[in-house]
């Protein structure tokens, strides 16, 4: 079990100023069987009235409009949440976690996630599921070098697979589509870790009707330093910053993130 | 005995462009509008054999609801393993966003079109369920118009139900689950292929027209803006745009013609829309097979009307007959609708059926089969000469408090001899379809 | 109906000043015609230099061919009339199916004319349609705001085409208060010292056209 402090800044910097810009946050971590959130305060800027409301996945949002012009839209949260994975305890019914049995058209497998899985079968055998997602974890892990800007958000698991770069995403994404190839649930997590650094992505699969995290980027079952915030079926469910906006302007997304213990 | 409507054809053809009955379609990227080509015989139907219909009709579309609500709500019928998961998770009608959203009075299929169609035997066969945006109740409407103009005598001598009231039924239809304000009819635009349809509807019905850029969000209601800049709540939204492309925050990021946070107001109960989004997961080419099972469970009837015999190669059983009787098959491919990926495996080549045959194999998923039904033909008239040709209906299902089916329908008819697909986008043509009234 | 968005409100007013446009360009053009039939073969050229418009004409019939009707002159009074469509057809929510049709039944006759070799009998029928249209619409529109947009779009468009061809005082000095008269009675927007400097022109002896026309197409602000 540990207390943590957490503080997510996110910020999009506009090349010239926009206006009527309609957004939706998905960046609000709320208690779940494993984590506990204490406090939580958030401030957007410029000020607008903001809406909060949940996904389908039970996400938490907020949303709303700013309508003046701004060159800097900038979002801060604040917080403190105990996590405890031993406690977990959120159990679902099988067709719960049904949706996260099929693949999107981020994870569709193809050769080279083919060439994988059979590889990992190899070790696997009958093992159990979670043993079997410690070798995929590993697998993934193996598989990739980490590398920033050599993928973007719209890019797949088999064409990062096939590239053998990328960032905490496309281990995530080929981690899904290993498990999935597999008949096991596993939905994307998107969060926070101790230390400081960016948002993070993991993946959480169903197994026996209890979820558990696994992180293919770190080699690493999930523990009590990672802080959840929204989970989905790919990247695309979970995407921290949707918007719409007047104005000819390139936009650059600059995410820090603070945690530690208290 | 002759209808004296078929020798006014010149007359009601003459109204018919005058009142610029069109649809829009693209050739060559290059958008045209075209007269929709109407033939003066009607079909009719006769009134205990519409009483049949609406029976099966009203069933089915009862039980396609309680498919959707328990899809996006508890999931029982998969659970009971009716229909395999796959089939719903896969569909590109399923949208995960709509699940645990429950629309206004629970209501997902406000307006549906069932296309039906006779064989030569007399029974009805459903071909498709259409639950997202089905057009076309407005041709048959115009078309009765012109026609009591053009021949009177002709709606003195035959009983026929009058079918202009379905603007009313329309209007019913959308203010039983408004949730407080204006009523608008959401366009895409007058370069969509059925913007005739939309503005016809918003006259009729009394509805404002709009387009995305007219209707914004605030403080988690829907706003209609005037030119004054004054807004207007909306209430209900008979949205003519598929729901990919209905709100740019929550599916389809690319949409310029959605409305953004359209769908938090309706998450939050604060706005209807007419079709539920995501409830295309019940007409699913896939899903179709699974109808008349549907009606048995969640109703406890036996369905009133009955499928095109229909299989599904998924099941090993089915793809076994169907590769066994190819040839007397029509393929679907689920993901495709107007028309489009429907194969008769009878006009394959050696080398397509053998392609076709391995594709099948490798996305069974991917298509159904059905027989080929034999259509009951209907005449047209061809150069005053009755000719037959192969012809479907779409009747139009309304939910309010429980279905009403619409005493009419579009009959189209296939324009070329050989052909059985009567899409208007394929260059079909239309019929006024008669329900008599005694 | 009572909400009209910004958008079909800017449709309404050049859903007026199109038809005008067709209207009255195809009345001078008959007048034109009549002239070029056995007096004056070369009128077209004179024709254009008062409209304003470039004479890309090589001669009589081609000017006849294609100021008519061809859908590729952005001049020709089938430009404007599709223009007047294009802006009817998104109105049907504000104005009804019926006024539209007289649009529709322009273009037929519109497109019926362009193969004839009395073109002025199938430009009747235009004009014919666009006088019904005028006549539905002050007829059967309840909404008196549409339809004073739909007459001041008229009005602005009329004054426009009187100030180009000069015509004599007494038909500006008409158009000047018909105008007046009509756009204080919309929500339009419209620059009230450009309108007094109208009824100021429209006093004096000698009518500064250039002025007029320049006026009329700035009245109205977005």
């Amino acid at each position: 079990m540990k207390t943590l402090r957490f503080h997510y800044h996110m910020e999009l910097a506009f090349s010239e100023p926009v206006h009527s810009h309609v957004y939706t946050l998905k960046c609000l971590p709320k208690t779940t069987g494993t984590q506990r959130i204490e406090t939580c305060a958030y401030r957007i800027s410029p000020e607008s009235s903001v809406r909060e409301g949940a996904d389908s996945f039970g996400n938490r949002m907020l949303y709303g409009k700013a309508e003046e012009a701004h060159s800097l839209f900038q979002v801060d949260v604040n917080g403190t949440a105990v996590t405890d994975i031993t406690a977990s305890c959120e159990e679902q019914e099988a067709t719960d976690c049904s949706v996260y049995r099929y693949q999107t058209p981020l994870t569709r497998p193809g050769e080279r996630i083919g060439e994988l899985l059979a590889r990992c079968r190899e070790r696997t055998g009958e093992l159990p599921p979670a043993d079997r997602l410690r070798v995929y974890t590993e697998a993934v892990h193996e598989s990739l070098r980490y590398e920033k800007g050599v993928t973007d958000i719209g890019t797949s698991a088999e064409d990062a697979l096939a590239l053998g770069r990328g960032v905490c995403q496309d281990y995530s994404h080929i981690l899904l589509s290993l498990c999935r190839a597999d008949r096991i649930p596993a939905r994307y997590v998107v969060g926070m870790l101790l230390g400081e650094g960016e948002s993070h992505a993991w993946v959480e699969v169903c197994d026996g009707g209890r979820w558990q995290g696994f992180d293919p980027t770190n080699n690493v079952p999930v523990e009590d330093g990672h802080i959840k915030i929204s989970h989905g079926r790919d990247y695309r469910d979970c995407s921290i910053n949707r918007g719409v906006f007047t104005g000819q302007a390139r936009q650059r997304q600059t995410i820090l993130v603070e945690v530690t213990p208290v | 005995m002759e209808i004296e409507l078929t020798r006014r054809a010149e007359t009601v053809n003459e109204l018919l462009a005058r009142y610029g009955v069109k649809f829009g379609i693209y050739k060559d990227n290059e958008f045209k509008e075209q007269l929709f080509p109407f033939d003066t015989i009607p079909r009719i139907i006769k009134k205990e054999e519409f009483a049949y219909l609406e029976k099966g009709l009203k069933q089915r579309v009862m039980a396609l609801n309680c498919f959707i609500r328990d899809i996006y709500g508890e999931k029982k019928i998969v659970r009971d393993g009716v229909v395999p998961e796959e089939f719903v998770y896969i569909s590109s009608g399923y949208l995960a966003p709509c699940d645990g959203v429950v629309p206004p009075k629970g209501i997902y299929t406000h307006i549906a079109g069932i296309d039906l169609v006779q064989g030569k035997d007399g029974s009805w066969y459903v071909l498709e369920d259409n639950l997202r945006v089905p057009s076309g109740a407005s041709y048959p409407m115009i078309a009765r118009e012109i026609c009591r103009k053009s021949s009177p005598d002709t709606f003195e001598t035959y009983h026929v139900e009058d079918n202009r009231d379905y603007a009313k039924l329309l209007r019913w239809t959308m203010d039983y689950v408004n949730t407080g304000g204006h009523t608008v009819i959401l366009t895409p635009g007058r370069y969509n292929a059925a913007y005739f349809e939309h503005s016809y509807f918003a006259e009729k019905t009394g509805a404002h027209l709009a387009t995305g850029r007219e209707l914004v969000v605030e403080d988690d209601y829907l706003y209609f803006v005037d030119y004054s800049g004054k807004r207007e709540k909306v209430g209900a939204v008979y949205r003519r745009i598929s729901d990919e492309y209905l709100d740019p925050m929550t599916f389809n990021e690319e949409s310029v013609i959605g409305i953004p946070h359209i769908y938090d107001v309706y998450r939050k109960g604060h706005v209807a829309l007419l079709n539920a989004p995501g409830n295309g997961v019940a007409d699913d080419k896939g899903i179709y097979y699974f109808v008349p099972k549907m009606v048995r469970y969640y109703l406890g009837e036996e369905p009133v009307l009955q499928n095109a015999p229909t299989y599904l190669p998924y099941y090993e059983e089915d793809m076994r007959y169907v590769l066994e009787h190819f040839d007397e098959l029509v393929l679907k491919d689920v993901a495709e609708a107007g028309g489009y990926g429907v194969v008769f495996a009878d006009r394959m080549t050696a080398a397509q059926k053998e392609d076709f045959i391995a594709l099948l194999k490798r996305e069974p998923r991917r298509f159904i089969a059905q027989e080929v039904i034999d259509f009951m033909d209907i005449d047209i008239l061809e150069n005053a000469r009755r000719t037959p040709r192969k012809a479907d209906l779409r009747a139009f299902v309304l939910m309010v408090d429980e279905p009403i089916v619409w005493k009419s329908g579009l009959t189209r008819f296939s324009r070329d001899p050989d052909s059985f697909i009567v899409n208007s986008s394929q260059g079909g043509g239309f019929k006024d379809t008669w329900v008599l009234s005694q | 109906m009572g909400i009209i968005s910004v958008e079909n409100l800017d449709r309404l007013f050049w859903l007026g000043r199109y038809s005008e446009r067709v209207y009255t360009s195809a009345r001078l053009f008959a007048d034109s015609f009549d002239r070029m039939i056995d007096m004056d073969m070369d009128n077209y050229a004179a024709f254009c230099r008062q409209l304003d418009i470039p004479n890309i004409y090589s001669s009589r019939e081609d000017f006849c061919n294609r100021y008519i009707s061809d859908e590729n002159d952005p001049n020709s009074i089938y430009s404007n009339l599709m223009r007047a469509y294009d802006n009817a057809i998104v109105l049907r929510n504000e104005i009804g199916s019926e006024p539209i049709t007289y649009i529709q039944l322009s273009v037929y006759d519109m497109k019926k004319s362009r193969v004839s070799r009395a073109p002025l009998v199938g430009l009747q029928k235009v004009e014919d349609n666009i006088l019904a249209f005028w006549g539905i619409v002050d007829d059967m529109i309840e909404n008196e705001n549409i339809r004073n947009v739909i007459k001041i779009g008229k009005r602005i468009e009329r004054l426009d085409l009187y100030g180009r061809l000069q015509m004599n005082r007494e038909s500006i000095v008409r158009e000047v208060h018909r105008l007046a008269g009509r756009i204080a009675r919309t929500n339009l927007h419209y620059d009230e010292k450009n309108l007094k400097e109208l009824k100021k022109l429209a006093e004096e002896d000698q009518i500064d056209y250039d002025r007029v026309v320049a006026l009329a197409d700035t009245l109205r602000k977005d």
